[in-house]
């Protein structure tokens, strides 16, 4: 067998039935908290086609973790209010209880988190760990499941496979770690895979490997991916669409290629050019989006962006931008006024070049 | 890992230096407290053990013999023939000491396991269900840390002769099992405890949102992932654990309501002769001493390498 083929070949013959495997519609979950409401997920809508790869990026308190889990419905349900409906293979399985999701986590779902030093059981040997789901989920003998989990293991091009079963977390390094985690999450075979910042506790030289291992078992196993992130430079290689979140809200959504080429909203402009660049001389200023994200107890009125966007101007900060289509691609739409490319937003940029000039 | 001068060619640099590692943290000497708690502890048991089989051990039922006559009140001192002396019925201390060990090992790591399973089965609910299962839980645990312990297990010990009285089935129940039962019983409250305490920490912890991300239970969570890793908590929390019930158990015997077969009741029995014959009360002290010490300091040992803080005991 090739390395980088599907582990199991069943898995992907229930693949091909029509219609997008997710479908979110005004989702919103929100916090009871002594302070208040917090909403932490404020009417999102998106659609996933299987086999494609989102990208949900925005800074800390975006979101976008919130998000990823109210999909998977792995939020406590105490203090916790959930509305809209979240549609997986055409069922409804927002309202669905932690039991009945358990028959979707792991064969239908799976999730890889942020930290790989903490998310596997140090006192479990890796090789059990790979092997529990599979003889659980899918009913595998012991040996069979043994045998599976090494193919997983050189699926996510682990060297000495044989080897690895037999240690324990604390014998690997965080990147070896993070690919026995993919590992885990692979096992059962899901449709969709949920990658929350799989990269951002690793080193850079990893997160390119860890990104590549995770693309290539999309591909083989025609499975959806949904990568959480904050670091644009990491969605812009490896996922088909982007959905830009700000303060719980879906602010900006396009193709990858689109949305790096066309920006509609100014935050999506700010991410980006925070990034620093390689032509830049050595200790440049890195440019920053002022301010800090909003208080998501009481938002604030108007574009919850308004506050901190350098080309706010009087209509921003009363009435909340809906999320519109653009008209020359249905599939980027964005939440702005006056986005990137409108006259007001070159009168503001003007405005700014001028005062800046002045100073 | 294999011999580091001739290195696998197959293992990495890292593995080396790995076993390397390994190698120098192994030799080690521990410190002297664990090592001279373990050797008593071991000598303690291999003696107690083997006593039947022992030439130098009496049987602690049959009294000293010098030329046919019985040694009795108190007549040999520490030597030669009885190591520890005779008590006042002519027995021999030593063989007392060591029989007797017997009794307190076994009630103490009995209550022990049953304050093990019972407390820490109360602390995982509490600790992982959280809300109404941890209240109540939490209430009764606070009730029972609040009652002084010596006063619950003399109220317990004198309460359970009368319930046993009246209930047929229980017959099984002789003092020793009601020593047991009521050590058990002081046993679970700071078990459970520590045990809510942890568990409350680890059920946050990421590889638990990782398992139950795949699929897994409540019951697979609780016993795969948690229960392990509370192993060592447990484990060192039940070893100074022991060390008090054993003193407690003395505690009980001393004052009289606790089994005859005890160190406990031979100090309480000898001490009135202290002065002319201190052999009889003051080696089941320094057993008792030496016993509750070794655990003690097993116990700190244990907390200082798996890292436990002992909030409750």
């Amino acid at each position: 067998m090739s390395i980088g083929s599907p582990s199991n070949v069943t898995q992907a013959a229930t693949r091909e039935i029509a219609g997008p495997l997710l479908e979110l519609t005004d989702v919103k979950t929100h916090f009871r908290t002594a302070r208040g409401l917090v909403r932490a997920v404020d009417g999102v809508s998106f659609t996933l086609e299987r086999g494609k790869a989102l990208g949900i990026v925005g800074e800390s308190g975006s979101g976008k973790t919130i998000l990823s889990r109210s999909i998977m419905g792995l939020l406590p349900t105490k203090g916790t209010e959930r509305h809209g409906s979240i549609k997986f293979a055409g069922a409804e399985i927002g309202n669905k209880t932690r039991k009945q999701m358990r028959g979707i986590w792991g064969k239908e779902m799976a999730m890889i988190f942020q930290d790989p030093m903490t998310s596997l059981n140090p006192l479990m040997k890796i090789g059990d760990q790979i092997a529990e789901p599979l003889k659980i989920h899918l009913g595998m003998s012991k040996d069979d499941a043994m045998a599976t989990a090494r193919r997983l293991l050189q699926d996510v091009r682990i060297p000495e496979p044989d080897r690895r079963l037999q240690q324990y977390p604390h014998e690997m390094s965080g990147g070896m770690r993070q690919r026995v985690m993919i590992a885990i999450a692979m096992a059962c075979g899901p449709t969709a895979l949920f990658a929350d910042e799989p990269t951002t506790a690793l080193d850079v030289t990893v997160q390119a490997q860890i990104l590549d291992v995770i693309a290539e078992q999309r591909r083989d196993r025609n499975m959806s991916l949904v990568l959480v992130t904050h670091d644009l430079g990491v969605v812009a290689g490896h996922t088909d669409e982007i959905a830009v979140m700000y303060g719980g809200k879906l602010v900006e959504k396009a193709p990858t290629r689109r949305l790096f080429a066309a920006m509609k909203m100014p935050y999506t402009e700010g991410l980006l050019a925070s990034i620093p660049k390689l032509e830049q001389v050595s200790h440049t200023r890195l440019n920053v989006i002022p301010g800090r994200p909003p208080d998501l107890v009481n938002p604030p009125k108007g574009c919850r962006f308004a506050p901190r966007c350098p080309y706010v101007s009087h209509k921003c900060l009363e009435e909340e931008p809906p999320l519109t289509v653009t008209p020359d691609d249905p599939a980027h739409s964005y939440a702005c006024w006056y986005p990137v490319g409108s006259p007001e937003y070159h009168e503001a940029k003007a405005r700014i070049a001028t005062s800046a000039e002045a100073n | 890992m294999t011999d580091v001068m001739t290195p696998d060619p197959t293992t990495t640099i890292d593995d080396q230096v790995d076993a390397r590692f390994k190698k120098v943290r192994r030799r080690r000497i521990p410190r002297f407290g664990v090592l001279f708690g373990m050797t008593f502890l071991i000598v303690l048991i291999a003696l107690t053990v083997l006593a039947d089989y022992l030439p130098f051990i009496r049987s602690p039922e049959t009294g000293v013999k010098v030329n046919g006559r019985l040694q009795s009140n108190y007549k040999l001192g520490p030597g030669y023939v009885a190591w520890w002396g005779t008590d006042g019925n002519g027995k021999d201390v030593f063989a007392k000491c060591i029989y007797y060990a017997r009794y307190t090992l076994f009630i103490g790591i009995a209550s022990t396991a049953i304050g093990l399973v019972v407390g820490g089965a109360l602390g995982m609910l509490a600790g992982y269900f959280r809300g109404k299962t941890d209240r109540v839980i939490s209430i009764l645990v606070d009730c029972l840390l609040a009652i002084p312990a010596l006063v619950l297990a003399i109220m317990l010990v004198s309460r359970l002769d009368d319930i046993k009285a009246e209930i047929p089935f229980l017959g099984w129940m002789t003092r020793l099992w009601q020593i047991i039962l009521t050590l058990s019983i002081l046993a679970v409250a700071p078990l459970a405890r520590i045990v809510r305490a942890q568990t409350m920490a680890l059920r946050e912890r990421e590889f638990v949102l990782a398992a139950r991300s795949m699929g897994a239970g409540n019951s697979r969570i609780i016993f795969r992932e948690i229960l392990p890793n509370l192993v060592p908590t447990m484990v060192t929390v039940a070893a100074t654990g022991l060390g008090i019930l054993i003193a407690a158990e003395g505690a009980l015997a001393f004052i009289g309501v606790g089994i005859d077969t005890s160190w406990g009741f031979m100090i309480n029995a000898n001490r009135a002769r202290l002065e002319k014959a201190w052999w009889a009360t003051v080696f089941p002290c320094l057993m008792l001493f030496l016993t509750v010490l070794s655990f003690n300091l097993i116990g700190d040992n244990l907390s200082r390498r798996f890292d436990v803080r002992e909030a409750a005991v």
